[in-house]
Protein backbone atom coordinates (compact mmCIF):
# COMPACT_ATOMS: atom_id res chain seq x y z
CA UNK A 1 0.00 0.00 0.00
CA UNK A 2 1.30 3.36 -0.93
CA UNK A 3 2.46 5.72 1.91
CA UNK A 4 -0.81 8.77 0.25
CA UNK A 5 -3.02 5.52 1.01
CA UNK A 6 -1.90 5.27 4.67
CA UNK A 7 -1.43 8.72 5.39
CA UNK A 8 -5.25 9.54 3.77
CA UNK A 9 -6.45 6.20 5.76
CA UNK A 10 -5.11 7.41 9.22
CA UNK A 11 -6.48 11.16 8.78
CA UNK A 12 -10.09 9.61 8.29
CA UNK A 13 -9.89 7.32 11.30
CA UNK A 14 -8.22 10.45 13.06
CA UNK A 15 -11.49 12.73 11.89
CA UNK A 16 -13.96 9.61 12.79
CA UNK A 17 -12.11 9.56 16.25
CA UNK A 18 -12.49 12.87 17.17
CA UNK A 19 -16.15 12.62 16.34
CA UNK A 20 -16.62 9.22 17.98
CA UNK A 21 -19.42 10.60 20.40
CA UNK A 22 -19.64 10.61 24.01
CA UNK A 23 -23.03 11.53 25.93
CA UNK A 24 -22.78 14.58 28.34
CA UNK A 25 -23.49 14.03 32.14
CA UNK A 26 -27.33 14.21 32.76
CA UNK A 27 -28.48 17.48 34.29
CA UNK A 28 -28.14 17.72 37.74
CA UNK A 29 -25.90 14.65 38.12
CA UNK A 30 -22.95 16.18 39.27
CA UNK A 31 -24.69 17.76 41.68
CA UNK A 32 -26.03 14.58 42.99
CA UNK A 33 -22.69 12.79 43.10
CA UNK A 34 -21.15 15.71 45.04
CA UNK A 35 -24.33 15.18 47.79
CA UNK A 36 -23.66 11.15 47.76
CA UNK A 37 -19.85 11.50 48.14
CA UNK A 38 -20.29 14.07 51.19
CA UNK A 39 -22.26 11.20 52.42
CA UNK A 40 -20.29 8.24 51.98
CA UNK A 41 -17.22 9.89 52.00
CA UNK A 42 -18.27 10.50 55.70
CA UNK A 43 -19.27 7.09 56.26
CA UNK A 44 -16.06 5.73 54.85
CA UNK A 45 -14.17 7.79 56.89
CA UNK A 46 -15.73 6.98 60.16
CA UNK A 47 -15.30 3.53 59.32
CA UNK A 48 -11.86 3.71 59.01
CA UNK A 49 -10.46 2.23 61.79
CA UNK A 50 -8.84 -0.14 60.49
CA UNK A 51 -5.50 1.49 59.70
CA UNK A 52 -3.23 -0.60 61.51
CA UNK A 53 0.35 0.32 59.67
CA UNK A 54 0.47 4.21 59.14
CA UNK A 55 2.94 6.69 59.24
CA UNK A 56 2.79 9.96 57.72
CA UNK A 57 -1.23 10.54 57.35
CA UNK A 58 -0.68 10.00 61.18
CA UNK A 59 0.95 13.97 61.13
CA UNK A 60 -2.03 15.64 62.68
CA UNK A 61 -2.73 12.98 65.12
CA UNK A 62 -3.43 14.34 68.74
CA UNK A 63 -3.46 11.52 71.13
CA UNK A 64 -2.90 7.76 71.67
CA UNK A 65 -5.16 5.91 73.61
CA UNK A 66 -4.91 2.66 75.19
CA UNK A 67 -7.66 0.42 75.53
CA UNK A 68 -8.12 -3.43 75.46
CA UNK A 69 -7.79 -5.98 77.87
CA UNK A 70 -6.84 -4.73 81.54
CA UNK A 71 -6.52 -0.89 79.96
CA UNK A 72 -9.98 -0.42 79.62
CA UNK A 73 -11.37 -1.22 82.62
CA UNK A 74 -11.58 2.12 83.66
CA UNK A 75 -15.37 3.50 84.47
CA UNK A 76 -14.56 6.85 84.93
CA UNK A 77 -13.52 9.99 83.02
CA UNK A 78 -9.64 10.93 82.89
CA UNK A 79 -8.58 13.06 85.52
CA UNK A 80 -9.54 16.77 85.16
CA UNK A 81 -6.85 17.98 86.20
CA UNK A 82 -4.41 16.04 83.20
CA UNK A 83 -3.57 18.03 80.24
CA UNK A 84 -6.86 18.19 77.64
CA UNK A 85 -5.15 18.12 73.89
CA UNK A 86 -6.63 20.01 71.84
CA UNK A 87 -7.03 21.94 67.87
CA UNK A 88 -7.48 25.33 67.02
CA UNK A 89 -10.21 25.33 63.73
CA UNK A 90 -10.61 28.58 61.68
CA UNK A 91 -14.26 29.94 61.67
CA UNK A 92 -16.72 28.01 59.08
CA UNK A 93 -13.51 26.01 58.11
CA UNK A 94 -12.90 22.29 58.13
CA UNK A 95 -9.77 20.62 60.02
CA UNK A 96 -9.54 16.44 60.23
CA UNK A 97 -8.94 15.42 63.56
CA UNK A 98 -7.48 12.13 63.62
CA UNK A 99 -7.44 10.14 67.01
CA UNK A 100 -5.45 7.45 67.65
CA UNK A 101 -6.69 4.29 69.32
CA UNK A 102 -3.75 1.34 70.59
CA UNK A 103 -5.78 -1.18 71.59
CA UNK A 104 -3.78 -4.61 72.70
CA UNK A 105 -6.97 -7.19 71.63
CA UNK A 106 -9.34 -6.87 68.71
CA UNK A 107 -12.68 -5.75 69.35
CA UNK A 108 -15.58 -6.84 67.74
CA UNK A 109 -18.86 -4.92 68.16
CA UNK A 110 -17.43 -1.66 69.94
CA UNK A 111 -19.82 1.38 70.31
CA UNK A 112 -18.18 4.95 69.46
CA UNK A 113 -19.98 8.06 70.32
CA UNK A 114 -18.82 11.62 69.76
CA UNK A 115 -20.44 14.58 71.44
CA UNK A 116 -19.98 17.97 70.04
CA UNK A 117 -19.66 21.34 71.49
CA UNK A 118 -21.60 23.74 70.30
CA UNK A 119 -20.64 25.13 67.17
CA UNK A 120 -19.36 22.41 66.33
CA UNK A 121 -20.31 20.29 63.74
CA UNK A 122 -18.81 16.46 62.33
CA UNK A 123 -18.79 16.76 58.45
CA UNK A 124 -21.68 14.99 57.06
CA UNK A 125 -24.10 15.32 59.87
CA UNK A 126 -25.31 18.77 59.97
CA UNK A 127 -26.96 19.90 63.30
CA UNK A 128 -26.06 16.60 64.74
CA UNK A 129 -24.52 17.21 68.49
CA UNK A 130 -24.14 13.72 69.13
CA UNK A 131 -23.32 11.15 66.70
CA UNK A 132 -22.93 7.33 67.78
CA UNK A 133 -21.75 4.04 65.42
CA UNK A 134 -20.82 0.78 65.83
CA UNK A 135 -17.10 -0.24 64.85
CA UNK A 136 -14.59 -2.89 65.45
CA UNK A 137 -11.14 -2.39 66.19
CA UNK A 138 -7.90 -3.99 65.20
CA UNK A 139 -5.11 -5.20 67.61
CA UNK A 140 -2.72 -2.39 67.46
CA UNK A 141 -2.96 1.40 66.73
CA UNK A 142 -6.56 2.01 64.91
CA UNK A 143 -7.06 5.41 62.96
CA UNK A 144 -9.96 7.54 63.23
CA UNK A 145 -10.02 10.47 61.12
CA UNK A 146 -12.94 13.20 62.29
CA UNK A 147 -13.50 16.47 60.10
CA UNK A 148 -14.48 19.09 62.23
CA UNK A 149 -16.26 22.35 60.60
CA UNK A 150 -16.71 25.24 62.46
CA UNK A 151 -20.07 27.03 62.45
CA UNK A 152 -19.83 29.58 65.81
CA UNK A 153 -16.54 31.24 67.24
CA UNK A 154 -17.27 30.18 70.55
CA UNK A 155 -15.88 26.05 70.16
CA UNK A 156 -15.67 24.03 73.58
CA UNK A 157 -14.98 20.13 74.84
CA UNK A 158 -15.26 17.28 72.16
CA UNK A 159 -15.98 13.93 73.99
CA UNK A 160 -15.29 10.87 72.31
CA UNK A 161 -16.93 7.86 74.37
CA UNK A 162 -15.79 4.16 73.49
CA UNK A 163 -17.71 1.40 75.00
CA UNK A 164 -17.32 -1.94 75.16
CA UNK A 165 -19.01 -4.71 76.58
CA UNK A 166 -19.47 -2.64 79.98
CA UNK A 167 -16.35 -1.22 79.92
CA UNK A 168 -15.76 2.44 78.22
CA UNK A 169 -13.21 5.00 78.20
CA UNK A 170 -14.07 9.14 77.10
CA UNK A 171 -11.76 10.86 75.37
CA UNK A 172 -11.59 14.82 75.58
CA UNK A 173 -10.67 17.12 73.25
CA UNK A 174 -10.22 20.94 73.10
CA UNK A 175 -11.56 22.55 70.32
CA UNK A 176 -10.80 26.40 69.92
CA UNK A 177 -12.02 28.47 67.11
CA UNK A 178 -10.36 31.58 65.70
CA UNK B 1 -13.22 20.20 42.06
CA UNK B 2 -16.03 21.18 39.80
CA UNK B 3 -13.88 23.47 37.07
CA UNK B 4 -12.51 19.58 36.28
CA UNK B 5 -16.02 17.82 36.24
CA UNK B 6 -16.34 17.85 32.74
CA UNK B 7 -12.96 16.69 32.08
CA UNK B 8 -12.84 13.76 34.44
CA UNK B 9 -16.38 12.83 33.40
CA UNK B 10 -15.10 12.47 29.51
CA UNK B 11 -12.42 10.72 30.97
CA UNK B 12 -14.42 8.11 32.79
CA UNK B 13 -16.76 7.74 29.47
CA UNK B 14 -13.38 6.91 27.65
CA UNK B 15 -12.15 4.21 30.56
CA UNK B 16 -15.25 2.55 30.48
CA UNK B 17 -17.10 3.02 27.32
CA UNK B 18 -20.32 3.28 28.94
CA UNK B 19 -23.03 5.45 30.65
CA UNK B 20 -23.58 3.46 33.91
CA UNK B 21 -19.98 2.52 34.26
CA UNK B 22 -18.67 5.74 33.72
CA UNK B 23 -21.16 7.54 36.47
CA UNK B 24 -19.89 5.21 38.98
CA UNK B 25 -16.15 5.81 38.29
CA UNK B 26 -16.69 9.04 38.52
CA UNK B 27 -19.28 8.70 41.76
CA UNK B 28 -15.96 6.93 42.98
CA UNK B 29 -13.67 9.44 42.25
CA UNK B 30 -15.83 11.70 44.28
CA UNK B 31 -15.41 9.65 47.26
CA UNK B 32 -12.13 9.03 47.36
CA UNK B 33 -11.20 12.83 46.73
CA UNK B 34 -14.06 14.01 49.34
CA UNK B 35 -11.34 11.95 52.00
CA UNK B 36 -8.45 14.17 50.55
CA UNK B 37 -10.17 17.17 50.76
CA UNK B 38 -7.53 18.77 52.75
CA UNK B 39 -4.32 17.75 50.20
CA UNK B 40 -6.31 19.01 47.91
CA UNK B 41 -6.17 22.68 48.48
CA UNK B 42 -2.88 22.63 48.66
CA UNK B 43 -2.29 20.60 45.40
CA UNK B 44 -0.67 22.62 42.59
CA UNK B 45 -2.67 21.02 40.07
CA UNK B 46 -5.71 19.10 41.04
CA UNK B 47 -6.81 18.20 37.75
CA UNK B 48 -3.88 15.92 36.51
CA UNK B 49 -4.04 14.21 40.38
CA UNK B 50 -7.92 13.57 39.99
CA UNK B 51 -7.49 12.38 36.77
CA UNK B 52 -4.56 10.03 37.96
CA UNK B 53 -6.73 8.49 41.19
CA UNK B 54 -9.61 8.10 38.29
CA UNK B 55 -7.05 5.75 36.11
CA UNK B 56 -6.25 4.21 39.17
CA UNK B 57 -9.29 3.33 40.42
CA UNK B 58 -10.47 2.36 37.27
CA UNK B 59 -6.88 -0.21 36.91
CA UNK B 60 -7.72 -1.82 40.24
CA UNK B 61 -11.34 -1.76 39.58
CA UNK B 62 -11.34 -2.86 36.20
CA UNK B 63 -13.72 -5.87 36.12
CA UNK B 64 -16.02 -3.56 37.69
CA UNK B 65 -16.15 -0.63 35.74
CA UNK B 66 -15.23 -2.47 32.46
CA UNK B 67 -18.20 -4.82 32.30
CA UNK B 68 -20.40 -2.55 29.92
CA UNK B 69 -18.24 -1.68 26.76
CA UNK B 70 -20.83 -0.40 24.03
CA UNK B 71 -20.87 -2.28 21.03
CA UNK B 72 -22.78 -0.13 19.10
CA UNK B 73 -23.36 3.75 18.83
CA UNK B 74 -26.92 4.53 18.75
CA UNK B 75 -28.26 8.14 18.16
CA UNK B 76 -29.72 7.96 21.62
CA UNK B 77 -26.20 7.84 23.33
CA UNK B 78 -24.72 10.51 21.09
CA UNK B 79 -24.35 14.06 23.02
CA UNK B 80 -26.26 17.42 22.37
CA UNK B 81 -29.54 16.81 20.01
CA UNK B 82 -28.11 13.20 18.72
CA UNK B 83 -27.23 13.27 15.13
CA UNK B 84 -27.92 16.98 14.52
CA UNK B 85 -24.91 17.58 16.63
CA UNK B 86 -22.46 15.96 14.18
CA UNK B 87 -20.79 18.18 11.85
CA UNK B 88 -22.63 18.23 8.36
CA UNK B 89 -26.32 17.78 9.89
CA UNK B 90 -27.83 19.69 7.18
CA UNK B 91 -26.84 16.99 4.46
CA UNK B 92 -28.98 13.73 6.02
CA UNK B 93 -27.49 11.02 3.71
CA UNK B 94 -24.00 11.94 4.87
CA UNK B 95 -25.08 11.79 8.22
CA UNK B 96 -26.00 8.26 7.70
CA UNK B 97 -22.78 7.29 6.31
CA UNK B 98 -21.33 8.97 8.78
CA UNK B 99 -23.31 7.18 12.11
CA UNK B 100 -22.41 4.29 9.82
CA UNK B 101 -18.70 4.60 10.14
CA UNK B 102 -18.76 5.03 13.31
CA UNK B 103 -20.78 2.12 14.51
CA UNK B 104 -17.70 0.61 12.91
CA UNK B 105 -15.30 2.68 14.32
CA UNK B 106 -17.02 1.39 17.99
CA UNK B 107 -16.71 -2.15 16.87
CA UNK B 108 -13.41 -1.84 15.27
CA UNK B 109 -12.46 -0.52 18.66
CA UNK B 110 -13.73 -2.99 20.74
CA UNK B 111 -11.40 -5.14 18.93
CA UNK B 112 -8.43 -3.46 20.31
CA UNK B 113 -6.52 -4.56 23.44
CA UNK B 114 -7.63 -2.15 26.86
CA UNK B 115 -3.92 -0.37 26.54
CA UNK B 116 -4.56 -0.05 22.54
CA UNK B 117 -7.59 1.03 23.18
CA UNK B 118 -7.09 3.80 26.06
CA UNK B 119 -4.35 5.84 23.88
CA UNK B 120 -5.77 5.65 20.73
CA UNK B 121 -9.19 7.70 22.40
CA UNK B 122 -6.65 9.40 24.84
CA UNK B 123 -4.54 10.67 21.94
CA UNK B 124 -6.52 10.71 19.28
CA UNK B 125 -10.19 10.87 20.44
CA UNK B 126 -9.49 13.41 23.47
CA UNK B 127 -6.41 15.64 22.32
CA UNK B 128 -4.46 14.45 25.47
CA UNK B 129 -0.88 14.29 24.73
CA UNK B 130 1.99 11.67 25.12
CA UNK B 131 3.28 13.87 28.34
CA UNK B 132 0.06 14.15 29.86
CA UNK B 133 -0.92 10.15 29.08
CA UNK B 134 2.46 9.26 30.20
CA UNK B 135 1.87 10.77 33.89
CA UNK B 136 -1.81 9.16 33.80
CA UNK B 137 -1.29 6.04 33.33
CA UNK B 138 2.34 5.79 34.40
CA UNK B 139 3.90 4.54 31.43
CA UNK B 140 6.85 5.65 29.70
CA UNK B 141 6.18 8.35 26.63
CA UNK B 142 7.95 5.49 24.53
CA UNK B 143 5.37 2.83 25.39
CA UNK B 144 2.83 5.15 24.98
CA UNK B 145 3.65 6.04 21.27
CA UNK B 146 4.13 2.75 20.51
CA UNK B 147 1.36 1.22 21.35
CA UNK B 148 -0.72 4.16 19.59
CA UNK B 149 1.51 3.90 16.36
CA UNK B 150 0.39 -0.39 17.01
CA UNK B 151 -3.10 0.92 17.66
CA UNK B 152 -3.95 3.10 14.90
CA UNK B 153 -2.56 0.42 12.59
CA UNK B 154 -4.57 -2.09 13.76
CA UNK B 155 -8.11 0.19 13.59
CA UNK B 156 -6.95 0.81 9.62
CA UNK B 157 -6.70 -2.70 9.18
CA UNK B 158 -9.61 -3.31 10.54
CA UNK B 159 -11.60 -0.28 9.00
CA UNK B 160 -10.28 -1.15 5.53
CA UNK B 161 -11.23 -4.99 5.25
CA UNK B 162 -14.97 -3.98 6.32
CA UNK B 163 -14.90 -1.53 3.99
CA UNK B 164 -15.41 1.58 6.16
CA UNK B 165 -12.49 3.30 4.75
CA UNK B 166 -10.94 2.74 1.39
Amino acid sequence: MQNNDINRQDQEILELLKDYPMPAADAGFYDQALVRATHEGSRRQRNRWLLTGFGAAIAATIAVWMIGGMLLTSQQLPDAGAAIPGVTIALEQSRTVNLVFASATALESATLTVSLPDGIELSGFPGQREITWETSLNEGKNLLPLTLVALKPTGGELLARLEHDERNRTFRLRVDVT
Amino acid sequence: MRPHFDRLYRLAWRLTGAKAEAEDLFQELLIKAFGKLDDLVVIDAPGPWLCRVMYNLFIDEKRRFARGRIHTVEEGQLGGEGIASLPGSDDPVHDNQRLEKLKQLDKALAQLSDEHRMVVLLHDAEGYKLAEIEELTGTPVGTVKSRLHRARARLREILTADGTIS
